[in-house]
């Protein structure tokens, strides 16, 4: 799979599909792929930019690629006049790419107007190209080939400038040095040529097989003491087919050795290398390379002379794709290219298959000595047009992302005991230790209740299917008990339930409570209940702050506009009242005499409508003071007070149900924030 | 253009500046486009989406743009400085500048009024507009004066859209309000319709929008603010006229345009389709919906195989002749208002803000490019007027890009808010972010900030959320697994307040040790171990407006910029003022990569900026009057490769760039280079010239080519005489279109035909006879307009036949009898010959 489309008949050519990086910022990757079109992609997007098929591209394939260096960009210089709001030029605009052909021919591509700008042919090769490069000044640009020639092109005018014979075989590879004035061929030998009279300056031997990269990697020599010539003293790399090793060489001012200086070991064939040029003595050398088997080995070193042991990468890139299911073997997805930022610090991986590569930009900031990436590209196949046209991207989002409503814990804070309470707690506990008596009371109490209740044997409760339901975490069991309506039915059970019980039920009431309003309703029943009857229970629990918070907020969140609805509420009372009054009054104001009466009977209403707010009020205050059982009869109690008020106001009853309804609802919600007030 | 001494830092635009503000014109073939962008001409690639060139030169505003009808190759625009500038778009040349003195707000051009174009310019009143034609002297000059104007209509609208010219010329149609005028150039005539513009409901929206021309046909469309379109026929008759009513867009249409045949009509507006109406039939409509944005501007290329729509959101769409977007030239999106600020993808070092509606974009300043739009409320856009969709209010990316948090709010009563905060997850696997929890009303009012703690030694990713309703609230990645699946999710770890006043601002110093959040004039210190109030900081200046902790060497100091206009700056170990400043501050951003603080302060002439050290008390740099309008946002970008500036001014870009963002949504930045310097890449460039090689199609035609150019190097003379020659095959074409009933007798017209023909070979081979054609020919083309009467005289000598045949060319048209004429003469050579 990997370098797959590499498979020539010839066993001597690369193994890599030609491809690069655009110079400077690395905006485009451009790839000719062996069904002979040429794509340019974004990297930043990883978005096909364009897609060009050379009209020979069945008999004369793309053999080789190289970007034209950006055009030109004027130096920095200190002393510049102003002037307002003006366009950033697109200088570094990236323009012309040269493709060599396996019938000699090259093309200049211009990816800004996505057309063939120019063909280079007359006086060229006629055998398959295998390397350019373009100076990067003058706007020349060298190629070799199979014909054991070196051409060098004049692209102003698209002709040959200069051609001469390279090696006695095919020439395989080029690099011009970084000051522009040479020139390193690959063929047999390697070969440092002098560009301005094309004669050979050093000779290099060491590879048995073509030599597929060349490359420079420095380009200030390392002992900087004697005067720089432009070349000597600077080191280069290469990479040969079917070869591991990759050697770097060094050009010495004598002309005595021939041999590498060193050699980095990679686990296959190199098929893209790219590497940073160290611009100082201490600032190391980084190179990628990516081999046939999909890895990528990273290298750092700062070269400075012999080492006679193959060096190893520092750090080794491989890419995974997850596996089906659990247990399936992750499958590896090979690397393409490998190129670094312009930042020196973050690496452009090219990976997947060469028709819908993914670009992806790693930071290399792990010293780990090996990364696997584990990525899947199962989706990147099938272009979409609509979103090549709206650029839009839609981020996922599945039903396994958390929702966090206002009552749902994590919402708000989590109701933390802060240090000093949970002392104070503490206290309380030691204190309760000390003594006993109030928890032996209490259990007293309970127990005596208890026995109370068990005297009468009763069939219509089930707390021991509670209890047991709540152990077992049963759903059947739980949803069993807990949707019964019948308000007597859960009285008992919450009052024959086993304490220790007392705190999972209201757990399991709290989850269900954040389920759907509707659902909801019939747990406010069992919560109403579990509060009135267990109160004191819960009061003694040391940590019932941390443990009913959830439960408080929730409560909180849900009543949050209830106390505006009951004040909205409270004075449509008012208003209703008056008016029926009004009303009143003016069916009473037609006899002129009996004004005095209609202020009485105002009053009396009044009156009516204060004893019953006291009436509530002192029954409060009674729940307040009074134990669990009593509180629960209270409650009866009260109901058949308002039931009994219902009965003997008339404008009560007038008014609709919904009024004792909700005083019902108002009842429930007072509860607990008194319940809390207790406990603390 | 005031120039300063010293002052090396000059503000350049950066990417984003307005595509669609006019009509996109194309190339005559059809692969390039060009669109006024500010002060700038931009030409586009169509094929890649490429900007091609800039052309630049105009002092101010470009408002039109229209290729030169005599020369395809050339192009001129006009700008509110008062010029219009023809260009060479292929090589990016200004080739000739007219002054004309007046703010020139639209360019029209036509091939009938060969050396003059005609600009809208404005008279006295603001809204009083003047559509004249402008005599371009022809002169070798770089700079020519136009002075002579001459005025062709008044009154008209500001709008390019409201103008149209007619076929070959003839007429022009303005439209403004209720009516529509048309000017006939030949006659000098003005005509007026006026649409009924009662205050009732049916008539209430008859209001003109745009107006174009058939390209063949006497027909003028009309687009108005109803979403009808009519089509005006017969308008050279004040009585006569007629119109027709298309009617599917509900809301104004925006703009028209014919194609080049003039058989359909393109029609856009607010929904975001383009419809084609073929045949200017209601049934015959084609759509292509789902364009994005409302539909600004159509054109239509010259040679008819594409159209363009230009967007609100600033983008220009290529569509094919078959109705099929093809490339989409996106310059930076203009919201109605950038709320989420400028943010930097620690991921992309793309910029990122806020998109089309509900989206976040992302702008790769490198490129200059918009790389994408993230869709993160996801809800259907409705392109109607008076909606209110879900606003995207407040953006953060945390941990290196690994988190990013977004609020979004709709608002339709002062009572209903809406809030949803999400929090997405880059995921690595699919290379994209997934939504890993979302709070409904993470607050009970508006959220004013957002900041995540991006401290290293920070494990436990930390987001804070400051809101009106009093608290600010800190969320923490939890861990939300459970027996069926592994997974993290959010939830909130603590809730603050201070006295019940509303949490403004908020942020985290560099190591993650301190949250300092702002209560309206407030700042609190909170441990953010322990979430512990460790102090506050108050200056009774008024509201803090921005807050940030200083970096590096400085981080023991907090700034604080407030409404009132005091820029203080506290130290955090004395906790005590260190200094305060009476600077107006709209904008305040620290450099990530060093201490610098960059500060806007607005003035009454404009925004300055300061860019200052916490610790020193004098700023590095002051630049006076950066824009003249209000800065909103800034952000400094982190550069990939640091500068080494060595003067004192510069040093503070050393590692970063500062970008800012003004309230007209332009985003400039701060270069170093000289304006000249920018300009020699362009001529620097590598210039390689265009050499394409030989096709076989090529070896076939061009060596027949090649021949004939051969041929005709012999017969240099006899040029001229193969011209009429070519001139002859339309004649004929022509007699044969005549109908068979007016034409004469078959056996006559033969003789002729065939005589034509053998003339070719004859006026070859001898050389006498040529001039005599030539000479008539000659004749013929300067009488063209001349009766007959001394073509007669001349042709006194015709046969009997040629006699017989001239009674029934009078009943023939003018120009179907010079053409027989041609034959006739023809004829007569020949029988001259025997």
């Amino acid at each position: 799979m990997a370098a797959g489309g590499g498979g020539v008949a010839d066993p001597l050519t690369p193994a890599g599909i030609p491809c690069a990086f655009s110079p400077q910022s690395q905006a485009y990757f451009a790839l000719a792929s062996a069904d002979g079109h040429l794509r340019v992609w974004e990297t930043g997007s990883n978005r096909l930019h364009q897609e060009y098929v050379p009209s020979a591209h069945l008999s004369g394939t793309c053999t080789c690629l190289a970007w034209a260096p950006a055009r030109l960009q004027a130096k920095e210089s200190p002393q510049r006049k102003k002037r307002k709001s003006e366009h950033i030029e697109t200088s570094n605009q990236i323009d012309l790419l040269a493709l060599g052909t396996a019938v000699g021919s090259i093309l200049l591509y211009s990816t800004v107007k996505g057309e063939l700008h120019s063909k280079l042919t007359s006086g060229g090769h006629d055998s398959r190209v295998n390397c350019i490069q373009w100076h990067q000044d003058n706007g020349c640009l060298y190629s070799c080939s199979d014909d054991k020639h070196i051409v060098e092109w004049n692209t102003q005018i698209c002709k040959v400038k200069c051609k001469w014979k390279g090696d006695n075989s095919s020439v395989s590879s080029l690099c011009i040095s970084p000051d522009g004035k040479m020139l390193l061929s690959a063929g047999r030998t390697i070969k440092l040529w002098v560009l301005e009279t094309k004669e050979v300056y050093r000779h290099f031997t060491g590879h048995a097989t073509p030599v597929s990269s060349l490359m420079f990697t420095t380009i200030r020599p390392p002992n900087e003491s004697q005067p720089f010539d432009g070349i000597t003293g600077l080191y280069f790399l290469s990479g040969a087919v079917h070869d591991r090793l990759l050697n770097v060489w060094q050009v010495r001012s004598e002309n005595k050795e021939k041999n590498a200086v060193m050699s980095f070991t990679v686990t296959d064939e190199p098929v893209y290398i790219d590497l940073t040029l160290s611009e100082n003595k201490e600032e190391p050398v980084k190179l990628a390379v990516v081999c046939r088997d999909g890895q990528v080995h990273l290298f750092e070193h700062i070269l400075n002379g012999y080492c006679k042991k193959p060096l190893t990468s520092n750090c080794t890139i491989q890419i995974a794709a997850p596996g089906k299911g659990k247990k399936s073997t992750p499958k590896p997805i090979p690397i393409l290219a490998a190129g670094f930022c312009s930042d020196k610090m973050s690496l452009l991986l090219v990976y997947g298959n060469w028709f819908q590569p993914t670009i992806e930009r790693v930071a290399l900031n792990s010293k780990e000595p090996h990364m696997c990436l584990v990525r899947d590209i199962s989706n990147c196949w099938a272009p979409k047009v609509e979103t090549a046209i709206t650029k839009v991207r839609t981020p996922v989002m599945n039903s396994e992302a958390k929702i966090l409503v206002p009552g749902i814990p994590g919402h708000q804070a989590a109701i933390k005991p802060t240090p000093s309470q949970t002392k104070e707690v503490e206290n309380k506990r030691k204190l309760g230790g000390n003594e006993v008596s109030i928890e032996e009371r209490l259990g007293a109490l309970n127990i005596e209740s208890n026995k109370g209740k068990a005297d009468l044997p009763q069939t219509n409760s089930f707390p021991v299917l509670l209890a047991q339901a709540l152990e077992s975490n049963d759903l059947e069991m739980l949803n069993k008990v807990l949707q019964t309506r019948n308000v007597n039915t859960i009285r008992r059970t919450v009052l024959r339930m086993p304490l220790h019980a007392v705190i999972p039920l209201l757990q399991e009431l709290t989850k269900r409570l954040q389920g759907h309003p509707n659902s909801a309703v019939l747990m406010v029943q069992w919560l109403k209940c579990v509060l009135t009857v267990h109160a004191s229970y819960l009061s003694t629990l040391p940590d019932l702050v941390p443990q009913l918070g959830t439960l408080y907020q929730l409560m909180e969140s849900r009543v949050k506009t209830f106390q505006k609805l009951s004040h909205l509420h409270g004075k449509l009372i008012l208003l209703v009242t008056q008016v029926t009054a009004s009303d009143k009054t003016k069916g009473m104001t037609c006899p002129e005499q009996k004004a005095k009466l209609v202020y009485e009977e105002e009053s009396s209403e009044e009156e009516s409508d204060d004893e019953i707010d006291k009436d509530s009020d002192d029954n409060w205050d009674e729940d307040e003071e009074e134990k669990e059982s009593e509180k629960e009869e209270d409650v009866d109690e009260e109901n058949a007070e308002e039931d009994e008020e219902e009965e003997e106001k008339d404008e009560e009853i007038g008014e609709d149900r919904d009024v004792a309804s909700e005083k019902e609802l108002n009842g429930d919600s007072d509860l607990d924030p008194e319940n809390e007030s207790e406990e603390e | 253009m005031v120039e300063e001494e010293e002052e090396s830092l000059r503000v350049v635009r950066s990417g984003g500046s307005e595509l669609s503000f006019r009509r996109a014109v194309f190339s005559a073939d059809s692969k390039y486009i060009f669109c006024v962008s500010g002060d700038f001409v931009k030409v586009y690639s169509t094929a890649t989406e490429e900007c091609v060139h800039v052309l630049q030169g105009h002092r101010n505003l470009v408002t039109g743009i229209q290729l030169n009808p005599n020369n395809h190759l050339q192009l001129y625009s006009c700008s509110f400085d008062g010029t219009i500038k023809l260009w060479d778009y292929l090589d990016g040349i200004l080739i000739k500048t007219f002054i004309v003195g007046h703010k020139l707000h639209a360019l029209f051009t036509h091939a009938n009024a060969e050396d003059s174009v005609f600009v809208t310019v404005n008279k006295e009143k603001p809204d009083v507009f003047q559509l004249v034609s402008v005599k371009l002297p022809k002169s070798s000059s770089q700079e020519v004066e136009a002075k002579e104007l001459s005025f062709v209509l008044d009154y008209i609208n500001q709008s390019p859209k409201c103008i149209a010219f007619g076929s070959e010329g003839e007429y022009v149609a303005a439209v403004r309000d209720f009516y529509l005028s048309v000017y006939f150039f030949k006659r000098k005539k003005t005509s007026r319709f006026t649409l009924s513009s009662s205050r009732n409901k049916k008539h209430a929206k008859n209001n003109f929008t745009c107006v174009t021309c058939h390209p063949k046909e006497d027909c003028i469309a009309t687009g108005h603010k109803d979403g009808k379109i009519r089509l005006w026929r017969h308008f050279d008759d004040d009585k006569k006229y007629t119109y027709t009513c298309l009617h599917w867009h509900h809301d104004r249409v925006m703009d028209l345009a014919f194609s080049v045949t003039g058989t359909s009509l393109l029609s856009g507006g607010r929904e975001s389709v383009l419809v084609e109406w073929r045949d200017a039939a209601e049934k015959n409509k084609e759509f292509l919906p789902r364009l994005g944005a409302t539909i600004e501007h159509i054109s239509v290329s010259p040679a008819g195989n594409l159209f363009c729509t230009s967007h609100s959101d600033n983008k220009i769409i290529v569509i094919h002749r078959n109705l099929e977007a093809t490339a989409v030239i996106q310059g930076l999106v203009k919201d109605s208002s950038i709320l989420t600020g400028l943010m930097i993808d620690p991921r992309t070092k793309a910029l990122v803000l806020n998109g089309k509606p509900g989206h976040l974009q992302f702008y790769s300043l490198q490129s200059d490019k918009q790389l994408y739009n993230l869709d993160i409320v996801q809800q259907e856009y409705i392109n109607d007027y008076g909606l209110i969709h879900s606003q995207l209010t407040r953006a953060a990316f945390g941990c290196s890009g690994n988190w990013l948090a977004t609020v979004e709010q709709r608002q339709e009563k002062e009572t209903e808010l809406e809030l949803q905060m999400k929090l997405w997850t880059y995921n690595k696997k699919t290379q994209g972010f997934v939504l890993n929890t979302k709070v409904n009303m993470p607050h009970e009012d508006h959220i004013t900030a957002l900041c995540f703690c991006n401290a290293e030694k920070h494990e436990t990713p930390t987001l804070v959320t400051a809101s009106k309703d009093g608290h600010f609230k800190v969320w923490i990645l939890t861990d939300d697994s459970d027996i069926y699946k592994e997974a993290v999710g959010w939830t909130c770890d603590f809730m603050g307040s201070y006295h019940k006043y509303q949490a403004t601002n908020c942020c985290f110093s560099e190591d993650g040790s301190l949250l300092a959040v702002s209560f309206e004039e407030i700042v609190t210190m909170w441990d953010s171990e322990t979430w512990e109030l460790k102090c506050t900081f108050c200056q009774r200046a008024g509201n803090i407006r921005h807050l940030c902790f200083g970096r590096l060497t400085c981080s023991k100091y907090l700034l604080g910029a407030t409404e009132n206009g005091i820029l203080c700056c506290w130290n955090l170990l004395s906790c005590a003022l260190e200094w305060s400043t009476k600077l107006n501050i709209t904008v305040m951003e620290p450099d990530p990569n060093s201490e610098n603080v960059a500060a806007v302060s607005k003035s009454s002439v404009g925004s300055d900026l300061f860019v200052f050290k916490p610790s020193e008390s004098r700023p590095l740099y002051v630049q006076k009057n950066i824009c003249r309008e209000e800065v909103q946002w800034g952000v400094f970008v982190p550069r990939d490769v640091p500068e080494s500036f060595t003067s004192e001014a510069h040093q503070w870009l050393n590692r970063s760039q500062f970008y800012f963002l003004t309230k007209s949504q332009s985003l400039l930045t701060f270069s170093t280079k000289s304006p000249e310097e920018k300009l020699t890449p362009t001529n620097k460039q590598l210039l390689a010239e265009e050499s394409l090689p030989t096709t076989p199609f090529y070896f076939i035609l061009g060596k027949h080519r090649q021949q004939q150019d051969e041929k005709l190097n012999e017969t240099l003379e006899n040029e001229l005489v193969q011209l009429p020659l070519t001139e002859n095959i339309p004649a004929i074409s022509e007699l044969l279109h005549t109908p068979a009933h007016v034409l004469p007798p078959a056996s006559f017209l033969c003789s002729m035909f065939i005589n034509s023909l053998l003339l070719s070979k004859k006026t070859k081979s001898t050389e006498e006879i040529p001039d005599d054609v030539d000479m008539e020919e000659e004749k013929e083309s300067d009488s063209s307009d001349e009766n007959d009467f001394t073509e007669k005289d001349q042709n006194t000598s015709t046969t009997d036949l040629a006699e017989d045949g001239e009674d029934i060319i009078h009943q023939l048209s003018k120009s179907e009898e010079r053409e027989l004429r041609k034959l006739r003469k023809v004829d007569y050579s020949w029988i001259a010959a025997l």
